[in-house]
């Protein structure tokens, strides 16, 4: 009990026992650094997640401006959590990304700025239908098992300028239109940006993406937000010697794919069954 | 539009993208992005900007000559007739 409450930040004096004698329990602690988060209105949007985001209470609405300070303690709350508690195993691979690029640059080719597409897009909408074939990968470990989530609902991982991230949700990615992902993916990193997100936004993600964007690294080894059992990432497209369908050796444009997951709810073979759908779905860019 | 007009207009735009940016403390052949840390969304909020901002079109295939300050704004005065 004294541990979570020193995760959770939590004085020990401020909160209420319920316990024999009015002995304070993990759950009192867990309770009242809910009940801390809701009452101050700078509340870090990346904090350490108590449970299924169904059974939270009502969050704090849109945040004004926050404090780096609060907000980093937040992530070393979450992450020291996800590294004490989740047997991480990680998987990676190389992915051809030519015809997703392609069909980008065609479809972008026809269409005005603000109705063209980023390759974030086809990123998200690959992750989303893969997790339709591996479902197992979508949803949260729940007292001791796996809770399916109750849509693909895909956090993306938003890093704010002056320090910090947020990792808010997209509803339903695997239903949702090329366009219609886009100017969802638009609103929401403008918002995050701006400070205007929703709280349930932040707490309903079925699964994380984190993409490094074009100068960012080749590769990354995620830090599973929990409750979710794995976390997708992918690094910059950057063009590398590749072999083409003829053994020939090209310069081609590729990504760094790569997986942390649950080994409580998943083993490596699920989990490269996962890569190898998100790797499919992008050779289709048309099917996207 | 002159250059400084024009930078002017960049600077508004970037001004609602990145709040923090300086455009007058990037050197002409900087990289915009590294200078100001700009992802591919921030640099497709200002192709937006400036596409609504002076009514041109901006065709994908041209973006990497935007990426420096200098061939940004000799961009924007090529397509804006000055």
């Amino acid at each position: 009990m004294r541990q979570r409450a020193l995760e959770l930040g939590v004085p020990l004096d401020r909160i209420h026992g319920t316990g024999p004698d009015g002995a304070i329990t993990v759950a009192d602690v867990e309770a009242a650094a809910r009940g801390a988060a809701a009452e101050a209105p700078s509340a870090p949007a990346m904090r350490a997640p108590a449970g299924p985001p169904a059974a939270e209470p009502a969050k704090p609405a849109p945040r004004r401006g926050f404090d780096p300070a609060e907000m980093r303690k937040a992530i070393a709350a979450a992450m020291s959590r996800s590294k004490r508690e989740i047997p991480h195993y990680y998987l990676a691979s190389t992915v051809a990304m030519r015809r997703a690029l392609a069909f980008l640059e065609a479809t972008n080719r026809e269409r005005p700025p603000p109705e063209r597409l980023l390759p974030a897009v086809l990123l998200l909408k690959a992750t989303a239908l893969a997790l339709r074939e591996v479902p197992q990968l979508n949803g949260f470990w729940i007292d001791g098992g796996f809770r399916p989530g109750p849509g693909i609902h895909l956090g993306w991982a938003v890093a704010l300028r002056g320090g910090g991230l947020v990792a808010p949700a997209i509803h339903d990615v695997d239903k949702l239109a090329l366009p219609e992902l886009m100017a969802a993916l638009r609103d929401l990193v403008g918002r995050a940006r701006s400070g205007g997100l929703k709280s349930s936004e932040l707490a309903d993600a079925t699964l994380t993406i984190t993409s490094l964007g074009e100068r960012g690294a080749e590769s990354v080894l995620p830090v599973i937000y929990p409750p979710q059992v794995a976390m997708v990432g992918f690094g910059a497209i950057v063009t590398r010697p590749w072999v083409d369908e003829a053994g020939g050796l090209v310069a081609r444009p590729v990504v760094g794919l790569s997986l942390a997951a649950d080994h409580r709810a998943s083993d490596g073979h699920l989990g490269s069954r996962l890569l190898a759908a998100i790797d499919d779905h992008l050779q289709r860019p048309e099917t996207l | 539009m002159t250059r400084d007009e024009l930078e002017r207009v960049v600077a508004g735009v970037l001004a609602g993208i990145a709040p923090e940016a300086d455009l007058a403390t990037v050197k002409g052949s900087e990289d915009l992005r590294d200078a100001l840390d700009l992802d591919s969304m921030d640099f497709l909020n200002l192709v937006i900007g400036l596409h609504e901002k002076l009514g041109i079109d901006i065709p994908e295939a041209d973006y990497p000559k935007l990426f420096s300050k200098d061939g940004l704004l000799t961009y924007l005065a090529a397509k804006t007739g000055g």
